[in-house]
């Protein structure tokens, strides 16, 4: 058995609208280690939620893959059932709670039927009560009876968490899971996730397009842009010896926490339309150092270290 | 400029009274950004909505320009309307999406009489002033981006020459790098036209860098108000020590080293306020006598406000 919890290999879906196909993932290629946590940043439409939806197999109707492998501890995904690895061995938690909790029904019925559909072998009242109380959502006894609607935003975060490790997945993917959230409920609930990780010894993708949640919390970090991965590395190769024009654009335009006064260099311009994505580079609009080759062409992947590595036209010339 | 006193706007509710604002105040000098910070549901939005009077203030005053408009009629308010101008959170919400872009800078012009002959020009100018071309005035709102959309909504406040401007969450639709180009662009403006700003935002990051001074918001009360610098730095109340120490640090090595302040449970709605200091349920340095205490913002020092009088 490999190091590797989940292989995504040349990943390309699409929806396909009235308007025609979007090209939402084009080419992705990662890795996600055992017990480690990897962060997704990207701007808003870069493919993050279609990868991910991907491989829990909940692309939809519009959705298709249109090639690339997906292996789960070295195994062909596309062979299993997923509604056996759904919520057993790989669960997510969505941005917004409420489209995944049920509004008719008590929390404790929600938790309980994802035991009964997996058959969990202990008592599952007791199972579901105690990953109340772990993530605190407390006195667990009254909380199990109420509906979604009795609880506050971030308490219903934590009830999607409970649910979403209920079973002891070996994969937690969590989709901006504290983005609605205020900043003292973020801290919270990044904590508790983090400590449950630590106790259970997961794997975990954290997607979130802010820049501090990632230094907080992930181990290795994947840039994306315009569906496809720029840059990928150890959150210190991101931060401190990023390589690829976007990722550089993309730490310059926070305010620096040392001078915070300073100007803000944006990024400037838009996103590409991912119903015409660029043929080459998918940054090559918004590049500041773009060359004629990254109209055409796809830059390769570029190896820097073990860890680190960026795919950008800038890096083969420099390597020549 | 603009003065806030003991403001206070409760809404009634089939739940019974909501005390959305509580006691609200604050002065913004001509030319500063005063920052407005603090939890969802804290009251900045009504705040904003309740000093350009889209909601009837229930106590307190609002002096604008030494002129009181707290209980002036809506006719009364129309050309302070025009003075003060809004900005709002969703840029998908807050323009119609049956009118063109143009149209949509165009409606403040009509409804504050500037003259017909003048409206094409002045729709030019303020398209290239928030960097759409003049050309994009006749497409709709769904053909643009959110962070086009958010530059409509900030040419649509210019129109008619604001002086005072209520930012509700201009930036917290939009991308990490499009933030950027829209916070350059306030304060760009903000230099050429010399603009006053009340910045509402939950980016406390982005709040330090766009504001002069910042007020920081609990359950309807200023709890706190000091110069920007100031209150990141040298923070006093125990709620604004929280959430500085839970803001997230883009620097691996400082967010390690950095201890937050957790805080027990979630916010209280503004339904049932808890009695005395509001915050002594979350409260790390409650002490018993604070569930009775009557709290009140105090300069400890070089206009340093605070409302807890626990500080070092
Ligand atoms: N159900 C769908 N039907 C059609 N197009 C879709 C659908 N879901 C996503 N898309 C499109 O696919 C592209 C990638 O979207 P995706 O949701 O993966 O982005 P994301 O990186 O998760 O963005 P965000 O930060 O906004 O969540 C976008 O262009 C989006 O408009
Ligand atoms: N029209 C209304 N009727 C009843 N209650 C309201 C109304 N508008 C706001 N409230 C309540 O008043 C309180 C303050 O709301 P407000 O929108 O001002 O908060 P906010 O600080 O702007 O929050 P956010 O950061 O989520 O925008 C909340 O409890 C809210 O539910
Ligand atoms: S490949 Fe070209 S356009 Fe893309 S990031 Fe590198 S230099 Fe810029
Ligand atoms: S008055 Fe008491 S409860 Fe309120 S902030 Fe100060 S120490 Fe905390
Ligand atoms: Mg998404
Ligand atoms: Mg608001």
């Amino acid at each position: 058995m490999s190091e590797n919890i989940l292989r995504v290999e040349d990943l390309h879906m699409s929806f396909f609208t009235s308007a025609g196909e979007v090209k939402a993932v084009g080419g992705v290629t990662f890795d996600v280690r055992k017990g480690e946590v990897l962060g997704i940043v990207g701007e808003s439409g870069s493919g993050k939620s279609a990868t991910m939806l991907s491989v829990m197999g909940l692309q939809g109707t519009s959705g298709r893959i249109k090639s690339g492998k997906i292996m789960f501890n070295d195994e062909d995904m596309s062979t299993m059932n997923m509604n056996e690895i759904r919520g057993r061995k790989i669960s997510m938690i969505f941005q917004d709670p409420m489209t995944s909790l049920n509004p008719v029904l008590t929390i404790g019925y929600q938790l309980e039927e994802s035991l009964r559909r997996h058959k969990w072998k202990g008592d599952i009242h007791s199972r579901a009560l105690e990953m109340l109380e772990r993530v605190g959502v407390v006195p667990a006894e009254k909380r199990i009876r109420q509906y979604p609607h009795e609880f506050s935003g971030g308490q219903r975060q934590r009830i999607m968490i409970a649910m979403a490790m209920i079973c002891e997945p070996e994969l937690l993917i969590a989709d901006e899971p504290t983005t609605a959230l205020d900043v003292t409920v973020q801290a919270q609930i990044l904590d508790l996730m983090k400590e449950l990780q630590k106790s259970s010894g997961m794997s975990v993708i954290l997607i979130t397009h802010d820049l501090g949640v990632i230094a907080g919390n992930a181990d290795r970090v994947l840039v994306m842009y315009g569906g496809q991965i720029m840059e990928m590395g150890t959150r210190r190769d991101i931060f401190y010896s990023s390589a690829h024009p976007y990722t550089k654009g993309l730490l310059r335009s926070v305010p620096n926490p040392d001078m915070p006064k300073e100007r803000l260099i944006p990024i400037e311009g838009q996103p590409p339309d991912l119903l015409n994505p660029p043929k080459g580079c998918p940054y090559v609009k918004r590049c500041p150092e773009a060359m004629k080759i990254c109209m055409n062409q796809k830059p390769e992947r570029i190896t820097l270290s073990e860890s680190h590595c960026y795919s950008c036209w800038l890096g083969v010339k420099n390597n020549a | 400029m603009l003065s806030v006193e003991n403001l206070k706007k409760y809404f009634y509710t089939s739940n019974g009274i909501v005390h959305s604002v509580d006691g609200v105040s604050f002065n913004l000098r001509k030319g500063e950004t005063l920052g407005l910070v603090g939890e969802s549901g804290c009251g900045k939005t009504t705040t904003g909505r309740t000093i350009i009077k889209l909601y009837e203030p229930d106590e307190g005053k609002i002096i604008f320009d030494n002129q009181d408009i707290t209980h002036i009629t809506q006719n009364e308010m129309l050309p302070f309307r025009k003075r003060i101008q809004m900005i709002f959170q969703d840029p998908y919400a807050s323009l119609n999406p049956r009118m063109t872009a143009g149209d949509i800078v165009r409606e403040p012009m009509i409804i504050h009489g500037i003259p017909k002959d003048e409206h094409d020009d002045r729709i030019n100018h303020l398209m290239r002033l928030v960097d759409l071309n003049s050309e994009q005035a006749g497409r709709y709102p769904h053909e643009f981006s959110g962070g086009q959309r958010q530059r409509i909504g900030i040419a649509r406040a210019l129109a008619v020459e604001p002086e005072l401007i209520i930012c509700d969450e201009p930036i917290s639709a939009l991308d990490v790098s499009i933030q950027a180009q829209i916070v350059n662009m306030l304060e760009d403006l903000q230099n050429q036209l010399g603009l006053t700003y009340l910045f509402i935002a939950h980016d406390l990051s982005m709040v330090r860098h766009i504001s002069t001074r910042v007020a920081v918001m609990y359950l309807g009360k200023i709890v706190e108000l000091a110069d920007s610098d100031e209150l990141y730095t040298n923070p006093k109340h125990p709620y604004t020590l929280s959430l500085m120490s839970s803001i997230p640090i883009p620097d691996p090595d400082k967010s390690d080293s950095r201890h937050h302040i957790s805080l027990k449970g979630e916010i209280p709605n503004a339904l049932n306020l808890p009695e005395g200091c509001s915050f002594h349920p979350r409260c790390p340095k409650a002490k018993p006598e604070c569930r009775s205490l009557d709290v009140t913002l105090k300069d400890i020092g070089n206009g340093h406000l605070c409302s807890c009088p626990f500080t070092e």
